[in-house]
Formats: structure tokens, sequence, C-alpha cells
């Protein structure tokens, strides 16, 4: 864990130029270019508002509000998955020709990912203004679950990265595996809506602690209690050991798979 | 030769290779092998037990047919492979010419690829911008450092990749069949600065097929066949061996042909 610390920091630059990188190529040839990070986020919510309160009349209040607490640190782990998985075969010419530490290239998808997600709060504050949503004092709060999650999301993206290498399958078992998780978090509901004695089965998800922190924080004004921060770090060390160890374990093979 | 000067050593190297047989990477290998227990694959070694060592100034070439595992070699010594056996040692900074441009983006402009390259190579953005301007001027692509590299014409590519490769200033340059690149004129000035390598007492291994310029430039050179170290020699010493071994094998193809 030392080690990731250490390598992070020394190559931090190649890390912040290989993910300005990618943002360069995902949004290059669009006319609107970088205002699609921003424009997602209020497109979506468009589309929740119009399915959710006026269509299915949820009784929830400001539902699409309720839902984009949680669907934008969603979106922020589900593409940094989808983008890391890739990370070590999308980059196997150029392992197999310089010598370059392995991990900038999970790190590199997590961090563009991360810009993303920071852009995509503005849309997000600027939605809870124009609904006239109370715009809550725990938003400075938001950087403690951020925190948690990008250690979680870490983790998550080595472990991928590692197992695409070997198994290319692992990339669209990925795809299935992200919509499943989808469902099973509490991002749509809330889980106060089931009754008492099936919550247990959802506090299996190690993704619902920190979830519950962004929702809290942007949607009802109020910090989660301690046992479920102190959760979702746990959740979120337990996740970057595994993964990183694996990773650690493997990375001078990958140049004789990619 | 004095044990200080010593920038490369190489102890009893060796890299065994997995050659699979049939498609790798999926889940089926995983399933197939459960009932076919003889293996699909077999181990093959690209380099065998080669030991050698470059004193600080010299410039070593290395000449062997295609596949005698010359770019294995220089591989292992950029540290692009971690080797199956042995243990190499290098003291001072390496830039691995394997292959021109193998961190070059197409999508991104000379000046960024100026930089990333740099990055991957493991200097810092620091260093990469003080020599930014050598770089574009030694490449002569002029205003076309601020166009994506995808629109350069190959000539253009492969002399912004050579500036950048020689201009970092490395301790030990390592060229694979790149000598000289570029029409006529540029391959003059990369001559020129392989000779200014030289003089400032920098260590060059270089790997070609022109017998010629092993004789002209090299202090000593090897000659590899079949991942075995034949000869370490000097130049004139290993071409002529080189030619000895070479021939005889053109006829049994010929013998094997009829």
């Amino acid at each position: 864990m030392r080690e990731l610390i250490a390598e992070s920091f020394r190559y931090r630059e190649l890390i912040w130029a290989l993910a300005l990188k990618e943002l360069k190529i995902r949004y290059k040839r669009s006319v609107l270019g970088f205002l699609w990070a921003l424009l997602n986020p209020m497109l979506q919510m468009l589309v929740l508002t119009l399915v959710f309160s006026k269509i299915l009349s949820a009784n929830q209040y400001h539902y699409a509000i309720f839902i984009l607490s949680v669907l934008i640190p969603w979106t922020f782990f589900s593409q940094s998955l989808s983008y890391a998985a890739d990370s070590i075969v999308g980059n196997g010419d150029l392992i197999k020709k310089v010598r370059v530490p392995k991990l900038v290239f999970p790190m590199a998808a997590v961090v563009s990912n991360m810009i993303n997600f920071l852009l995509s709060l503005i849309p997000t504050a600027l939605i809870v203004i124009m609904m006239r949503h109370p715009f809550h004092w725990t938003w400075i709060y938001l950087p403690v679950p951020l925190l948690a999650l990008t250690i979680f999301t870490l983790g998550a993206t080595f472990f991928f990265a590692v197992a695409n290498v070997y198994y290319r399958d692992v990339g669209h078992i990925l795809q299935i595996l992200l919509q499943i998780w989808f469902y099973f978090s509490p991002i749509l509901y809330s889980l106060d809506m089931f009754p008492a004695q099936y919550r247990w089965l959802f506090k299996l998800n190690p993704m619902i602690y920190v979830l519950n922190g962004f929702r809290l924080s942007i949607y009802w004004g109020l910090l989660p209690a301690f046992q479920s921060i102190a959760a979702s770090f746990v959740c979120a060390f337990v996740a970057l050991a595994i993964g990183y160890g694996i990773f650690q374990k493997h990375q001078d093979e990958f140049v004789f798979y990619v | 030769m004095d044990s200080n000067d010593i920038v490369i050593s190489v102890e009893n190297i060796t890299q065994r290779f997995r050659v699979i047989h049939e498609r790798p990477d999926s889940l089926r290998e995983l399933f197939t092998r459960f009932f076919r227990t003889n293996a699909q694959f077999h181990d093959f070694e690209a380099v065998s037990n080669v030991s050698f060592s470059v004193g600080k100034g010299e410039m070593l070439g290395i000449v062997g047919r295609n596949g005698s595992g010359k770019s294995t070699l220089l591989k292992i010594i950029a540290g692009v492979y971690r080797p199956s056996a042995g243990r190499v040692v290098v003291n001072g900074s390496i830039a691995p010419l394997i292959e021109l441009g193998a961190g070059m983006h197409s999508e991104l402009t000379g000046r960024e690829n100026i930089l990333l390259n740099g990055l991957l190579m493991g200097f810092t953005k620091a260093e990469m911008l003080e020599r930014e301007q050598r770089i574009i001027e030694f490449s002569e692509i002029g205003d076309f450092v601020d166009v994506p590299v995808k629109q350069y014409s190959s000539g253009m590519y492969m002399r912004l990749a050579f500036a950048v490769a020689t201009e970092v200033d490395p301790d030990i340059l390592i060229l694979d069949e790149i000598l000289a690149v570029g029409d006529v004129p540029f391959q003059e000035k990369c001559f020129e600065r392989l000779r200014n390598f030289r003089e400032s007492g920098k260590t060059i291994l270089l790997v070609t097929h022109s017998l010629q310029q092993v004789t002209d430039f090299c202090d000593r050179a090897l000659l590899l066949d079949n991942g075995r170290l034949m000869l370490n020699g000097s130049p004139e010493e290993v071409v002529s061996r080189f030619h000895s071994t070479a021939l005889p094998n053109e006829h049994e193809l010929i013998e094997a042909a009829q």
C-alpha cells in the first residue's frame, strides 16, 4: 500500500497527462466538447423528472434530485470501471515497448472520470437551485464520501484491469455485473421503501454506505451516522487492498499477455 | 575494464515465452483446460543464458539473424521484460528507442506528444518543457508542432520521435534498427548526434542488420543466434563470423526447398 502511494506520487505528472489525454480523446470532434460533461447530468435529470414525477407521479419530494444525488457518484464508479477494465489491454502496445509503471493506466482512468464527476457537480448544483430544493450546507461534507468512493473505485479498477488481461470476457461480464449492481443499489429507491426484514440483504452491498453519504448530504441535508461512514471506509480499503494486491502480484506478467 | 566503469551488466539471463496455440485470452481456454490435460502451449527460449557487460562510453553492436533474440535482449535491458532467470544491473538513465514513436498518440499534437513521451520515459514536466524548444528545432517540424500528429507525414513523425528520444540526454541509448530516419540530410544529423553522444561518454547499444554500421561505429559487437551468445568480440570478428554462420544456413534452406 505504501508502494502504491509512493508510485502514484512519483508518477503524478504522467497520470495527470494520461487522464487529460483520455478526456481529450473522449470529447474530440464533438462540437460541444467538454460541455458534454455538464450536459449529461442535465439531460439525465430531464428524463428522470419526466418519467418519474410526471408519468409515474412518484410521491417522493423532488424525486429527480433524490436520484441524481447518487446517480452521479454511481456514474463515476461505473465509468471508471468500464474505462479501467480496458486500461492495461488498451495500452498494450505501450507496455510492450516502454518500461512504464503499470498502475498509471488504471489510475489515469479513475482521474479522468473524477474530473468528469467534479464537472457534473456544477449542473447538479444548478438543478438544485432551479428546482428550489434547499441548498444544504452539508454539501461541504461531500469530499468525505468522495474519498471513500475513490478508494473503493481504485480497488475495483485494479482488479478488473488485471482480470481483463487474462480473460477478455471480463469486459463483457463487467457490463452485465454493473447493471445488476445498479438495480441492487439504492439509487432509484431508498432502503426504507423495503420491509425491515429484507434490508440486511442490501447491507451486503459495499456501495450502499458511500452512496448513503452522497444522498444524505445533497438531498436530505444530513450527515451519515458514524457507523455508516466507518463502514464505507472499511469497504473502500478492503477493496483497495485486494485489488491492488492482485495487481501488484501480476503486473510484471502483463507484457506477455497484452 | 575497471568494474566502476561498467554501466550495464547482464548476468546469465534467460527469457522464456509461452507460445499458446489456441486463442488464449478467453474463458473458453479456462474450460478446455479441464478437459484437455495436454498443454496447448509450449515454452520457447528467446534468450538463453546470455552474459556480458558494457562499459561507460562504449558503443556495442548486436547482430544476428531475425529471431535470434536481439530485440528481446534489448527489451530486458530496457526493463520492459523481467527475465525468467538471471539478472541485469543498469547504472544510469536509459532512453529506450525500442520502437520509434511507441509513446506517440495520433490525436495529440506534437507538443503534447513531446511532453507525454518524456513523462513516459520517466522525466518530469519541467525537464521536458526545458527541452521542448530544442526538440522542435532538431526535428524541423516547425509550426506543425501544434497540429495532431496523425496529420504528419511519416518522415515528420519519425523525426519528431527521434528528436524526443535523443534530446532527453540519457546515459544509455538503446537503438533498435532505427539509427537513421528521414531523408539524407536528416540522417546525417542523426549520425552527427550519435557521434556527439559517443564523444560525451555515453553508452550506446545498437541492434542493426547493417553490418556496415557495426564496423563503422561500434567498439565491440555481440553475435546472437537462436537466443545464444555466439561471440563477444571486435566488430570485424563478429561480422566475419556472422557471414560464415549465416551462409551455411542459406544453403540449408535452398537444399530444403529442393
